[in-house]
């Protein structure tokens, strides 16, 4: 063998490891996709088959009567409407205060150290959940979609990372001469940094998109009326309770009254559940594959200076 | 900090002076950040000042000024509360498995994943193991529930087709921390793996190679090159994940907390929550918030002066 060459010969030790590397990560990536993967087919397979465990690898008795009974629920439509609402409104709300901020902690000002601290002190200390709750309640906050869209709008990590990355990809040569031309804060920041950073929001938009969507327990502390409860919220109640397994979960009543009678009603609703995942799960997750491309990169970013 | 230099006179005119001019030069700045700094205001700054409740007898009809002072009593009640020690333990417990379980595997997977020469399975598999990370808690309960369901889980059918009896997984205390970690690590141990990635993609790729001339097999440049690289970003992590080890995730805990598991489950936030707002004894659970947050605090800080002497990366 001639050691020379850069691409060297492998050796026996080198070839057992890519075998087992790669054993590794096929019984991983198996872990990991197997469980999404059966609750997709256990959504289109047919109630009985999923009760009897006779649904493995492959959809049984293919039927759709899992998403018919989704989309007749009407308390969960709405929600899903909800949330749409509140994850839009909040994330725009979100990215744009963030981008502000981030923008005006990446220049030098007066009494920028102060607001540094303002901000980073939250991180480590908050006044509990209780607190915030009474102080929300005389703010009469409570029960309003106004909360739903400003509570936990500016996340101080997701600035930090935004600030980083607008003050190490922004030359300042840009804003010297912006300011030559005879730009001001606020024509530099629309003209320049927000087309320049589109890495940076594609992330935020993720972060907080997604962390809109998932979040259940803000509704749950503040929201009373029904018909103002994100999707999560009412997810809980269907999916994630003890009595889920019996005939008295929410899915079930919603349909006790229907026509067909009750064993049906507990039939659908053994696959209605599955059906909620794949609903409520997908547009998470449809989001981060459209945005993996920029994701991945500025994660990183983010990750090594934060 | 300011007014301390501001009385000092000659200081003062300038001091003034100059920050007249930089308001004046960027008084922009100060709009753009000012919608984060109300909304910060709002929902974290407010709040402290709803703590001093936690030294009050609250009433409703009396307001947060108006409530009589009680001194240290809701404390003290805490510290003597049935469940106290039991709370305590299992906020800790749940955290230091979590982090004995949770913290090595990211790192692996990271040096696994940085060995895959196959780029097209490679980057398929970075996309795979982020994707969990994306699952809401409430969808991962549900998961539970209905994965380990007596009568209808595919869990439970395995187990009874094997020939055992099915396992109220959801029920039983002794599963409680398993679950919660196992599916802890199920979501989250590929997208930790992102900060490891990253550390690794920054090594010099001459290094490789120049080991690869070497001779050096890949356990040798694992062992002599990923590992040395990896050693201070690892150490901060761990001392950072140190800090929080009474910090509770109150909505995945509520999520999986059954009446038969509260011997584990019930942890210091779940508590809170419940005593709090259901049971709405503000008083009381303000004061245990603000004890574990007191004590978190100073754990964040020491911790993060230690981080600190390590090397020369911190979080302030």
């Amino acid at each position: 063998m001639k050691g020379t060459a850069v691409k060297v010969k492998k050796t026996i030790g080198d070839k057992t490891f890519d075998v087992l590397n790669g054993i590794f990560w096929v019984t991983a990536l198996f872990a990991i996709i197997y469980p999404l993967w059966f609750i997709i087919i256990a959504s289109v397979s047919d109630p009985d088959a999923v009760i009897a465990g006779n649904v493995l690898f492959w959809p049984k008795d293919f039927s759709m009567i899992g998403y018919e009974a989704v989309f007749e629920h009407k308390e969960l439509l709405n929600s899903y409407k909800n949330s749409i609402f509140y994850t839009i409104a909040g994330t725009a709300l979100s990215v744009i205060v963030t981008m502000m901020a981030a923008y005006a902690l990446s220049r030098k000002f007066a009494g920028k150290k102060a607001v540094n601290f303002y901000f980073v002190f939250t991180m480590f200390f908050t006044g509990g959940l209780i607190p915030q709750f009474l102080m929300n309640q005389r703010l009469g906050l409570h029960d309003t979609v106004i909360l739903m869209i400003i509570i936990n709008s500016v996340s101080i990590w997701n600035l930090m990372v935004a600030r980083t990355y607008v003050s190490m990809n922004i030359p300042d040569e840009l804003y010297e001469a912006a300011v030559m031309d005879g730009a001001t804060h606020f024509t530099y920041f629309f003209s320049t940094v927000l087309p320049l950073s589109g890495t940076i929001i594609a992330v935020l938009c993720v972060y907080y998109g997604v962390a809109r969507w998932n979040d259940y327990f803000t509704a749950l502390v503040y929201i009373r009326d029904r018909s103002k409860l994100p999707l999560q919220t009412i997810l809980r109640e269907i999916i994630a309770t003890l009595s889920s397994s019996t005939s008295t979960d929410a899915f079930f009543s919603a349909y006790a009254n229907d026509t067909k009678g009750m064993t049906d009603a507990i039939r659908k609703a053994a696959v209605a559940k599955y059906c909620c995942i794949v609903v409520s799960t997908a547009p998470a997750v449809i989001l981060y594959i459209f945005m993996q491309k920029y994701f991945i990169k500025g994660v990183m970013l983010g990750s090594l200076k934060g | 900090m300011n007014s301390k230099y501001a009385t000092t006179g000659r200081k003062k005119g300038t001091l003034l002076q100059r920050m007249g001019e930089s308001i004046k030069r960027d008084w922009q700045l100060y709009v753009l950040l000012l919608p984060a700094i109300v909304l910060i205001f709002i929902f974290c700054y407010l709040p402290m000042y709803g703590i001093q409740i936690a030294f009050r007898d609250y009433k409703a009809v009396r307001g947060i000024t108006g409530s009589e002072w009680v001194g240290l009593k809701n404390f003290v009640d805490f510290f003597n509360a049935y469940y106290f020690e039991r709370l305590i333990s299992n906020t800790f417990l749940l955290n230091l498995y979590g982090l004995l379980w949770g913290f090595p595997l990211p790192i692996m997977m990271a040096i696994l994943l940085n060995q895959i020469e196959w780029s097209r399975f490679k980057k398929f598999t970075q996309t795979v193991i982020y994707v969990p990370h994306f699952i809401s808690t409430v969808v991962m309960a549900g998961i539970l529930y209905l994965f380990l369901s007596p009568d209808s889980g595919v869990v439970n059918s395995l187990i009874k087709t094997l020939g055992g009896k099915s396992v109220h997984f959801m029920i039983e205390p002794g599963w409680f921390r398993t679950l919660y970690i196992a599916s802890d690590m199920w979501q989250h141990s590929g997208w930790n793996t992102i900060i490891y990635i990253a550390a690794l993609t920054g090594i010099d790729p001459g290094i490789y190679e120049a080991a690869t001339i070497d001779g050096a097999t890949k356990l040798q440049k694992i062992r002599h090159i990923d590992i040395p690289h990896l050693i201070p970003i690892v150490v901060m992590m761990l001392i950072l994940n140190c800090g929080s080890l009474l910090v509770s995730n109150t909505d995945k805990a509520l999520l999986m907390q059954t009446p038969g598991n509260m011997l584990t489950s019930d942890i210091i936030g779940v508590y809170v929550y419940e005593m709090g707002l259901t049971k709405a004894q503000f008083s009381y659970t303000t004061a245990i918030g603000l004890f574990i947050n007191v004590i978190n605090f100073v754990m964040i800080v020491t911790v993060n002066w230690i981080a600190r002497r390590f090397g020369e990366t911190s979080l302030f």
